[in-house]
């Protein structure tokens, strides 16, 4: 997509951070900064380190060493919990979700702010049930977006594999985040609503400011959404780039693919 | 079979529902809502119980600050409790939680000067001199009967004020953690008990939300402590078993854990089936002695649980379509 989209000021700057799980060293000094509404895809062979990166980003893991910013402000120590709240908003490889709670309650959880969230809340019914209204229409909104509002008060259990992506996506959207890190949106669905992703994605990145990170395995996949490329193996960044670039660079083809794809 | 005739046994049946009954509403909101498996749910009735006891015996407090004090000093344990092993998963909180109640109970048995040990509250020191009995319980329960004598005369039972005392308040807690188990903070909590990560991406503090619902339970737990103290004014520290925690989980395995209304009938089932044993007099249980039979109500409880997690795994009142959500 067209790189002059991309806005100036930084919005997450990370700092040689390194993680250590006994002898396994799944991040090894990465250092990257992203810019305000942009679009980023992280490619890289299995155990490349890509979860483990969002691990840290989203403070599921702390980091060994190393500096994380976001808007500013150091997340690198702070609770999971807090980093969501700051704004930057994970979803999860296979796409959890809430399997006993119906699809309208997926998402409505996730809203921020809800009053009916704290004990204090069961004391002040009308400020929690208007804010519940608000929330259920906030998700229908957002189940429209992605086709599953006939499923809304089912059970997210009963959906299949690629509609838990679509409700994992919008529930995370219902956090209200600025920067979404989404982990392999694309794996395990088929084309046709990797298409619908795709035309989701794209269509919220016009709607509302929001920064994308995303993790695939598949360039190809990301080649036009994306406004940057970062490639990882063994736990560095062995590449950074426009995806045009990336798709070109041998090193690239060489260390991550094995060998030339047989179309180029 | 006589014995089953007579509103005596029903109204003690009932008295045993409602004190059980508000006890599983602590394991209630903990595991079917919370998914927290606490085995050591009796530690908060012992220590309610014997806060009371001693209140009221050594410092002469009237009964029902002495409980109030008991169901806070119950809810300060089970923050005690979140704090410092509410981190651990789901099975090593578990047995960490049966260690806790275990604690309780030895605390209770090796301060003799306090709680009286092995003899119960009986040996709980009192400024008269005298053995520590309270007959407050009886003041307050013999105050009621005396009211309902000319009503209904010999049935004006110390068993039928306990009744009348415990159920408003059994019904009364099943309304309000069914309205709290309708809230949006017990959405999140449902979700925290599927999975953690899930919640906490999204912003929400997985351990307050945790450490509030044991602090719940457990305020339940006491709740259940003070009418037990009520009940049987005399408590031991063999009241306080683990078997004690497994007849509420019994309740709530009964009930379906995730359906809060439907306790109430498992708990007059529960009653029943406690109560009940001993009377079973016909052949071949009456080779057995009446003691002997009481002990048959923990394999006739086991035998329905057993029977109920083949044929109903949801409970009498649950959803099987919850059971079955992969």
């Amino acid at each position: 997509m067209e790189n002059s989209k991309a806005a100036d000021s930084v919005i997450l700057d990370v700092r040689n951070i390194s993680v250590n799980f006994g002898g396994v060293k799944p991040v090894q000094d990465v250092s990257f900064t992203i810019n305000e509404n942009t679009f980023t895809s992280v490619i890289g062979p299995n155990g490349a380190g890509k979860t483990s990166l969002f691990n840290l980003l989203s403070g599921m893991n702390k980091v060994s060493s190393g500096e994380i910013f976001f808007n500013g402000e150091a997340i690198q120590s702070i609770h999971a919990h807090k980093i969501a709240q700051k704004g930057l908003v994970r979803t999860f490889q296979g796409a959890k979700i809430i399997r006993r709670l119906t699809v309208a309650e997926n998402l409505m959880m996730a809203v921020k702010g809800n009053p009916g969230d704290n004990l204090l809340g069961f004391f002040t019914p009308r400020a929690r049930k208007a804010f519940e209204v608000k929330a259920r229409e906030e998700a229908m909104r957002r189940l429209d977006q992605v086709g599953l509002t006939k499923f809304a008060d089912e059970y997210a259990g009963i959906l299949s594999g690629g509609q838990r992506k679509l409700l994992d996506l919008s529930r995370a959207l219902m956090a209200d985040p600025t920067m979404l890190l989404l982990d392999e949106p694309f794996a395990g669905v088929n084309p046709t609503l990797v298409e619908k992703l795709l035309t989701v994605l794209a269509a919220l990145r016009k709607e509302q400011s929001i920064t994308f990170l995303l993790i695939e395995h598949d360039l190809e996949t990301v080649m036009n959404i994306s406004d940057r490329v970062i490639v990882m193996a063994e736990g560095k960044i062995i590449a950074d780039g426009l995806p045009n670039s990336i798709y070109e660079n041998d090193l690239v083809i060489d260390a991550y693919l094995g060998s030339r794809r047989k179309d180029s | 079979m006589e014995a089953f005739l007579q509103p005596g046994f029903w109204v003690f049946v009932l008295a045993l529902a409602g004190m059980y009954g508000i006890f599983s509403l602590g394991l209630q909101i903990q595991y079917g809502v919370g998914g927290i498996m606490n085995f050591g749910h009796v530690g908060m009735m012992a220590v309610s119980g014997y806060t009371i006891a001693v209140l009221v015996i050594t410092y002469q407090w009237s009964f029902w600050w002495a409980a109030l004090v008991g169901v806070i000093l119950a809810a300060l344990l089970g923050a005690l409790l979140g704090l410092t092993t509410l981190r651990l998963s789901g099975d090593y909180f578990a047995i960490a939680s049966i260690a806790f109640a275990e604690i309780v109970r030895y605390w209770i048995l090796n301060t003799d000067s306090v709680t009286g040990g092995t003899q119960g509250s009986l040996a709980i020191p009192s400024p008269n001199g005298f053995g520590g009995y309270t007959d407050q319980p009886d003041v307050i329960l013999n105050w009621i009967s005396d009211r309902l004598y000319p009503i209904i005369g010999e049935e004006a039972s110390r068993d039928l004020s306990m009744v009348l005392v415990v159920w408003p308040f059994f019904l009364l807690f099943i309304w309000i953690s069914s309205r709290l188990q309708k809230t949006s903070w017990a959405r999140v909590l449902r979700a925290t008990r599927e999975d953690d990560d899930v919640p906490r991406s999204l912003g929400k503090n997985v351990f307050r939300f945790r450490l509030q619902t044991l602090i719940i339970g457990s305020v339940f737990g006491g709740i259940a402590g003070v009418f037990w103290a009520l009940q049987f004014a005399l408590l031991a520290p063999e009241d306080f078993l683990r078997i004690v925690t497994f007849y509420g989980w019994m309740i709530l395995i009964l009930a379906g854990s995730t359906r809060v209304k439907g306790l109430f009938v498992a708990a007059i089932f529960f009653g029943f089936l406690y109560g009940a044993t001993r009377f079973l007099e016909f052949w071949p249980l009456s080779l057995l002695s009446s003691p002997e039979r009481a002990y048959l109500r923990v394999f006739l409880i086991g035998f329905v649980i057993v029977l109920l997690m083949v044929k109903r795994p949801q409970g009498l009142f649950g959803k099987r379509q919850e059971m079955v959500l992969e």
